[in-house]
């Protein structure tokens, strides 16, 4: 490994950009993911910014159980973001569907089916703290050589 | 601008502000000993009366399964909502979560499960899948044949004069096997959920 | 005469500052806003059909995640509403206990709620400050009930556990710690020269606009309607419950009205933790056939079940009328219409207050 490769995975480790996509969920990890970012369990001394937008993100953080209105968006939405990118799955929802995997609902679980998921942090919803420590046990090796794993 | 530059150094010089300023750290990342987590076995048998499984409200959350010469739920996390009910439907305490299992004995809280089958009789075809695959039944009638042969009354349903009749309503451990083999939905089991209370020692602090 | 319509300004599923996914259209002319066009349906995942033929100890599960920030009030109301059509009966300090953890839901929701505004006006350090406030808040909820959204609190014939002295006492504590830290932040908010200029006379809700549209809640309040479903509720009644509301119909009166909610619902948790009653905390009871429609105020407005029960309680019919469909409806209708500016869509948007996951769940 050269050195400009160690500064580049050191740098990419501690500057992550977060966008995150609602694809239909109930709001609960919505409201969590927030209170995250309150001075209490503060995400952002971990030089982790969580904006809004696709085109400037690392990291794509999926919440929600898949519905019939997000078919091709969410596949779109993941293409948008240029690479290094990696997507986390918060809560059951996206995991499994949680309670609104039945045979009469509209939703279409997993959502590992439609994107590549990286990570997943199970909980319905999960604490803030299960998603801090879930964030900070991958950041240093989600991003570590991506030269050499994605040619 | 002298009135909010007032304000602002009025602000600033409050203790409390610069003792947080000084001192302040976040918060360490550990959950409280009173959030409900996970549930986790206490070490107590388990005697597969699987009123957990009855209570669980997540499609494939808990199911019971062996170790070695005995049983163990085993809960799977993406599915698990976290809502304790496993924790207090269980009669010999074998999970455990959060408060739940202390806040039950000082209160002397429980839940109290009953099952009721009810059969539609337009939609009864008569075939006998449900007498046939109810495993209470072949507990009872070791003699239980594919063609629905009984040797005895009693069995919580059997199939009389071309109809399915209940008989043992009581029995009836609510695992929904009759449903899932009959041809036109026929029958159906209610699982009827009651919270109550027996105070043992006095109540409420 | 003909509208012109200079250029149509989406607001995508994907914004900074939505947290839900909804598509909102607005026709301008120039800057002025002329018309809107709400695009919903990305959150679409038919509660209601799952929850047929369900027992109790599901739907109730189903009804809280219809909406996280408002869970517990779901939860009060498909309970009462069960409770009602069986005719079960809930022991004193059980209705005491509900109304505590209600009132805690009730603040935290609405200090996320000014935090979405404050953010949208891009006032982060007064956003924080409640976010700060709200952590709190989750706190105490978290010691009542053992989880800190989609508590599960609410059982028929009463609640799941009882509050012990020790917890009792650091939530008398802790709510006044709370009630110092809000007097400070209302004041910030309500004194701030450029919340005034973002805040006042923007996106105003006439009284006869709000009776039109049918607005409830903090939205209708704000315009000088005082109706609130708790004023039907016997245990409210018996704290002797008055509801606040302000005579201008901004933004800034509904931020308000909210913050006067905050400190009246900890006024109400003070008054309940001092007159609790003794006694058991369930009654027991089954769950029976019927039909009824029973209210709850939800933080948004009012919330409505109606519910058909078959004879072993599993739900045979259920609709749920959410808060949120009426107070969209008023915000894209008569809110935005005639808004001078794009930005104060979006802030106009936020100040109404609205929970998409609760109109199409």
């Amino acid at each position: 490994m050269t050195i400009l490769q160690r500064i580049k995975n050191k740098v990419r480790a501690r500057s992550i950009h977060v966008a995150y996509v609602d694809v239909g969920s109930c709001n609960g990890c919505d409201i969590e993911v927030l209170a995250c970012l309150a001075p209490r369990y503060d995400i952002e001394q971990y030089g982790i910014y969580v904006h809004n937008n696709p085109r400037e993100a690392d990291v794509l953080l999926v919440i929600g159980a898949y519905t019939p209105g997000w078919e091709e968006k969410l596949a779109m939405v993941w293409e948008k973001i240029p690479d290094p990118k990696v997507a986390v799955a918060i809560g059951n929802c996206p995991i499994s569907g949680c309670l609104f995997n039945r045979r009469e609902s509209f939703v279409d679980a997993p959502v590992k089916k439609h994107i590549p998921i990286a990570a997943e942090v199970p909980g319905c919803p999960p604490r803030p703290t299960e998603i801090l420590q879930a964030i900070l046990s991958v950041r240093d090796s989600v991003f570590a050589n991506w030269e050499e794993h994605h040619p | 601008m002298g009135q909010s530059l007032i304000w602002y150094l009025k602000e600033f010089s409050r203790l409390e502000w610069i003792h947080k300023f000084l001192f302040a750290k976040t918060a360490p990342l550990v959950t409280p000993s009173y959030s409900r987590g996970f549930p986790e076995p206490t070490g107590k048998a388990c005697q597969h009366a699987l009123f957990c499984m009855m209570a669980c409200p997540a499609p494939g959350a808990i199911e019971v399964v062996h170790a070695g010469d005995g049983w163990i739920p085993r809960i799977h996390k993406g599915h698990c909502i976290r809502c304790g009910l496993c924790v207090e439907a269980c009669p010999n305490g074998v999970l455990k979560s959060g408060r739940i299992l202390e806040t039950m004995e000082r209160d002397g809280t429980s839940l109290l499960f009953s099952f009721r089958i009810s059969i539609d009789p337009d939609l009864c075809t008569g075939c006998g899948n449900c007498a046939t695959a109810c495993p209470v039944n072949k507990q009872i009638d070791a003699q239980l044949g594919a063609g629905g042969h009984f040797s005895n009354d009693e069995v919580i349903m059997r199939v009389l004069d071309g109809d399915v009749r209940v008989l043992h309503e009581e029995k009836c451990t609510g695992c929904k096997t009759c449903e899932t083999s009959c041809p036109t939905r026929a029958i159906q089991i209610a699982r009827i959920l009651e919270g109550i209370q027996q105070p043992s020692q006095g109540s409420g602090p | 005469m003909k509208r012109t319509v200079d250029v149509n300004i989406p607001l995508g599923p994907i914004h900074p500052c939505f947290k839900e996914p909804v598509r909102l259209k607005c026709e301008a002319k120039g800057e002025r806003i002329i018309g809107a066009e709400l695009e919903l349906g990305y959150m679409k995942k038919g509660i209601e059909r799952i929850m047929k033929g369900r027992p109790w100890q599901e739907v109730m599960f189903l009804a809280e995640r219809v909406c996280g920030i408002c869970s517990v009030i779901h939860n009060m109301v498909f309970i009462e509403a069960m409770e009602q059509i069986s005719g079960i009966s809930v022991p004193p300090r059980a209705a005491y206990l509900r109304v505590i953890a209600n009132e805690l839901d009730r603040m935290q929701s609405h200090l996320i709620a000014n935090f979405s505004y404050c953010y949208t006006i891009e006032h982060e350090t007064l956003g924080m400050y409640l976010l700060d406030l709200r952590e709190q808040v989750m706190d105490e909820l978290e010691r009542l009930t053992g989880a800190r959204v989609t508590c599960a609190y609410m059982i028929p014939g009463g609640v799941r556990c009882d509050i012990s002295r020790e917890d009792a006492e650091h939530l008398l504590s802790a709510v006044d710690r709370m009630e110092q830290d809000l007097r400070r932040y209302a004041g910030m908010f309500s004194d701030g020269p450029m919340i005034a200029l973002r805040s006042r006379g923007i996106g105003i809700l006439t009284q006869e606009a709000a009776q039109r549209a049918h607005a409830v809640g903090p939205t209708a309040r704000a315009s000088g309607i005082a109706l609130d479903c708790r004023l039907n509720h016997p245990t409210y009644r018996k704290l002797g419950f008055v509801p606040v509301s302000r005579p201008d119909c901004d933004n800034f009166a509904r931020i308000m009205v909210r913050f006067d909610e905050v400190a009246q619902s900890i006024s109400i948790i003070r008054k309940c933790l001092q007159d609790l009653p003794t006694g058991i905390i369930r009654g027991g009871g089954v769950c029976k056939e019927g039909e009824t429609r029973y209210s709850g105020e939800a933080p948004r407005g009012e919330l409505t079940y109606f519910i058909r029960s078959d004879e072993y309680g599993r739900i045979a019919d259920i609709q749920i009328q959410t808060p949120s469909i009426m107070n969209i409806e008023a915000c894209c209708h008569e809110m935005i219409i005639g808004v001078d500016s794009v930005a104060d869509v979006t802030s106009t948007f936020i100040s109404a207050d609205p929970c998409v996951a609760c109109t199409e769940r």
